[in-house]
């Protein structure tokens, strides 16, 4: 009898720890099929276009917005990345390039659905694109570097064509509508919230997302967190699927080390912002994923401003760049994560390749760089500063030590001034700063893009303030450039250029650690820096 | 009944003779912001191709393009409206941010202070009870620690231990584990709105989520509390009503209690008022450690960017918060001791 007692017993407690186990489960489920992505910065706004807008506000709206077409991925050393020269469709069914390359015509999907069940139509697309060309936005200025600039070239063919009409052929038109800005959004809902003052309703969508995108924003507080559901009727996931997570969390967690336990511990999928000495240490210990991908369309730079003397001197710029101790600087702010961009050897000192960046054939060489400088007619130094902003300390201040102490090597006294962001961005913005650290990104990383963007003109991104007219020229030759080969010369032209005259010194290439589960799946390195949500899934 | 009122009146009159420093503030952080080197709107323009273009669109945005005095004009209006401007850095209204984040900042605070009194009070008599004692030695050992320790990294040091190493703490992310339900707001305290809606399950999480850091913060705190409790309670036990109470054999801790400490209480409430509107806003690295989405972290990141018009609310909200505090210590101080009512 006892033991049948106890029998009974076991098996009760047996049930009751099942039940107990379960519920915790249940909860468990749901966690499986969100996506938790922890990060640094903060969504702050839904419409990519609003200035001001973030990176993670862009990686929201590539998933919560639809644009006509998307680019392709790729393999580069084993990892995906994206591809610039695979535009696949995404609203657009189809394109088609007319032959003399003046007409693109897209056919609509006829099954896509904005998030309210109206369809998607070319009305539609041609309202968000004229708004993109039109209203004070940011895709205006990005539009502009793929000859989209007006309103006329933009035509409704029928409900489900749109056609775009290009004053020239322009190989940049296409890619264009890939990148953040020219989303097309719900223009009957759009209209319905203008005003007078705001005929686009940019404060509207500032707020509120009106797309057709693979998830639906449900509450979005800025500088805390978004979390959107997947929306059941978008099905350009693979193969013509809805996206694989059903829930997104975007959580703002402003502590590295914070976000490098979450990760750890479980807690959450997926980070890209960690501190490079905690993806090394997490990387050590096996248990996560790491994804490391070298930022190929991204480029960092110690910039010396040429109009600003001594650095007006050739001479002086090329002392400089046999006076940094690139592999320690390497080592020291970036663990070695990322590709090097100094230390090549080039055959007969000519440029192997037309890309853009390529290693340069320099190395720390202090005996060069005393030549250089003696050439310049200043062998026994100068003093200046190197500044660098506060939000880029974690790798820019160990930097700025380094260079501190190899430049004294050679006479050179350097300050180091770190800045608050804004501050550093107006300094570069008014051509103030004589030395300094930056990075560059282009979406659309080809050649010419670079050279036009960073190296001509009186704006911002021409950090080294380059004033070159040869190189400005080409630059403009190339962009219209449909010959291949020829297109191949004349970016090796504009390297060599850079090359002889050292503007500004390419450093590296950082890596973009991604860090998660083992379970998480399908990541890419995207254009925009940050993670597209549609590509992952849970394995 | 006529203390009450006398009180009230009192504190009226002290509130409006704050008006023209709450003024001042304002006009003095509208300048200072202006003067500080940096351009929002170069800022903001950052994106891609953001070329000068787009610099003038946010400086208009901003008004920055207007004369200064027109601006200051503008603003001062505004604000006489409750408008405090719009954040570039959020997107939103600078009063719907603080009115959002305030009371994430004030349950924080005001739970890490009750925690630093509690501890800090009985600690400070303790030690003062038997000064130079192992007790008082020990007492001025932890309070040292706690202060020397900088908040950030006792904050990460509970973390690695209770997080981390224990899985004791929840994730320390925000108010609420992301994936709980959040209770109708009420109050905007979550550990209020909770138990009003009667979701126990839901109040253990928050308060959970809201241990760590109100410990953290309270650490901090609580040296001064203690060392200003320790002497005061060393005054007031070696005064002559002590000694009379004493001599007439009243219980120990009716003396201890009723006479010392409800006369050493009221430098620690002056103390407390200070220490409060200081943790206001000096709790940025816990805000930002804990992910607490607070006023604080959000004043500092705008001030990274130059974000004008959440740095001025800020500090105006900060100012009025000090000049409350300051008429709320008053009003304690005429409880504590009624003869500071008469003053």
């Amino acid at each position: 009898m006892s033991f049948e007692m106890s029998k009974r017993s076991l098996f009760a407690a047996t049930a009751l720890l099942a039940v107990m186990l379960a519920a915790p489960s249940a909860h468990a489920q749901s966690r499986a099929e969100t996506l938790r992505y922890v990060t640094g910065a903060t969504v702050n706004t839904l419409d990519p276009n609003i200035p001001g807008s973030t990176r993670e506000a862009f990686a929201l709206s590539m998933s919560s917005y639809d644009r006509l077409v998307s680019f392709g991925r790729k393999q580069l050393n084993g990892k995906w990345v994206f591809d610039l020269d695979t535009i696949t469709g995404e609203l657009a069914e189809s394109y088609q390039v007319s032959s003399d390359g003046l007409k693109i015509t897209f056919k609509l999907r006829p099954d896509a659905k904005f998030q309210d069940g109206s369809p998607v139509t070319a009305e539609d697309v041609k309202w968000s694109l004229d708004r993109c060309v039109t209203a004070p936005i940011l895709g205006k200025a990005q539009l502009l570097t793929g000859s989209l600039t007006s309103a006329d070239q933009f035509k409704v063919i029928d409900p489900l064509t749109f056609e775009v009409t290009l004053p020239k052929p322009d190989k940049l038109a296409l890619p264009n509508l890939a990148t953040v800005y020219p989303i097309i959004i719900n223009s009957k809902l759009a209209k319905a919230h203008a005003t007078a003052e705001d005929p686009w309703a940019l404060n509207w969508t500032k707020e509120n997302a009106a797309g057709s995108g693979a998830y639906i924003v449900e509450t979005f507080k800025p500088g805390e967190q978004v979390i959107a559901k997947r929306s059941e009727a978008w099905n350009r996931g693979a193969p013509d699927k809805p996206a694989a997570f059903k829930r997104l969390i975007i959580q703002s967690v402003p502590e590295p080390a914070t976000r490098a336990n979450l990760v750890e511990r479980g807690d959450a999928d997926l980070v890209i912002d960690l501190q490079a000495s905690d993806v090394q240490s997490l990387e050590g210990k096996g248990k996560l994923k790491v994804i490391s991908t070298p930022q190929y369309n991204a480029v960092t730079f110690i910039s010396m401003n040429n109009t600003i003397p001594p650095f007006d001197n050739v001479n002086v710029r090329r002392a400089i760049a046999y006076a940094l101790p690139y592999d320690d600087m390497f080592k020291a702010a970036l663990f070695g994560r990322g590709a090097p961009l100094y230390g090549a050897t080039w055959a007969d000192g000519k440029p192997p390749s037309g890309g853009y960046p390529i290693p340069q054939p320099i190395k720390l060489d202090l005996e060069k760089a005393r030549a250089y400088l003696k050439d310049a007619g200043m062998a026994d130094g100068f003093s200046t500063t190197f500044s660098f902003n506060v939000g880029q300390a974690a790798t820019a201040e160990p930097m700025a030590a380094l260079v501190k102490e190899s430049l004294a090597k050679i006479g050179i006294k350097v300050d180091i001034q770190k800045l608050p962001d804004a501050q550093m961005s107006t300094a570069i913005n008014e051509k103030k700063l004589p030395f300094f650290t930056e990075g560059i990104v282009a979406w659309l990383p080809s050649t010419d893009y670079f050279y036009r963007n960073f190296y001509t003109g009186k704006q911002r991104w021409n950090y080294s303030s380059t004033d070159n007219a040869e190189l400005e020229k080409i630059a403009q030759e190339a962009r219209f450039e449909a010959d291949k080969a020829k297109y191949e010369e004349q970016g090796k032209a504009l390297n060599a250029i850079h090359f002889d005259q050292m503007f500004q010194i390419p450093i590296w290439q950082a890596a973009q650690d991604a860090v998660m589960q083992p379970t998480v799946d399908g990541y890419v390195y995207q254009f925009t820096r940050q993670v597209d949500y549609r590509n992952l899934s849970r394995k | 009944m006529g203390t009450i009122v006398a009180t009230l009146a009192r504190a009226g009159r002290r509130f409006v003779s704050s008006l023209p420093a709450l003024f001042g503030v304002l006009v003095f952080t509208f300048l200072l912001m202006r003067v500080l080197p940096g351009d929002p709107a170069v800022f903001f323009a950052s994106g891609p191709n953001a070329g000068q273009e787009e610099i003038e669109v946010i400086r208009r945005q901003l008004g920055l393009d207007k004369p200064l005095p027109n601006q200051l004009a503008i603003y001062l209006y505004d604000v006489g409206r409750g408008n405090l401007g719009r954040s570039m850095m959020t997107g939103q209204a600078v009063a719907k941010d603080l009115k959002e984040r305030l009371p994430a900042s004030l349950e924080l605070t005001l739970t890490a202070l009750l925690i630093a009194l509690v501890s800090a009070v009985p600690l400070g008599v303790l030690a003062a009870l038997r000064p130079g004692s192992l007790v008082d030695h020990g007492v001025r050992l932890f309070c040292s620690l706690g202060v020397c320790v900088p908040t950030f990294v006792s904050g990460l040091l509970l973390i690695y231990v209770f997080y981390y190493l224990l899985g004791l703490a929840p994730d320390p992310t925000g108010r609420i584990d992301i994936f709980a339900t959040l209770p109708p707001s009420r109050t905007g305290f979550l550990i209020i709105d909770f138990l009003l809606a009667g979701d126990v399950e839901g109040w253990w999480a928050a308060a959970r989520q809201l241990m760590l850091p109100a410990l953290t913060m309270a650490l901090f705190v609580i040296a001064p509390l203690a060392r200003i409790t320790r002497a005061s309670m060393l005054v007031s036990l070696g005064s002559d009503f002590v000694r009379t109470a004493r001599s007439v054999g009243l219980s120990w801790w009716r003396i201890v209690v009723t006479y010392a400490l409800r006369n050493a209480i009221l430098p620690v409430i002056t103390i407390a008022g200070i220490v409060f509107s200081t943790m206001l806003g000096a709790n940025v690295l816990v805000e930002k450690v804990f992910s607490w989405p607070g006023v604080a972290s959000y004043a500092l990141d705008a001030l990274l960017v130059s974000d004008y018009a959440p740095v001025q609310g800020f500090v105006l909200l900060m100012a009025t918060i000090f000049v409350i505090v300051n008429l709320l210590v008053d009003v304690l101080y005429g409880i504590a001791d009624p003869r500071a009512t008469v003053a």
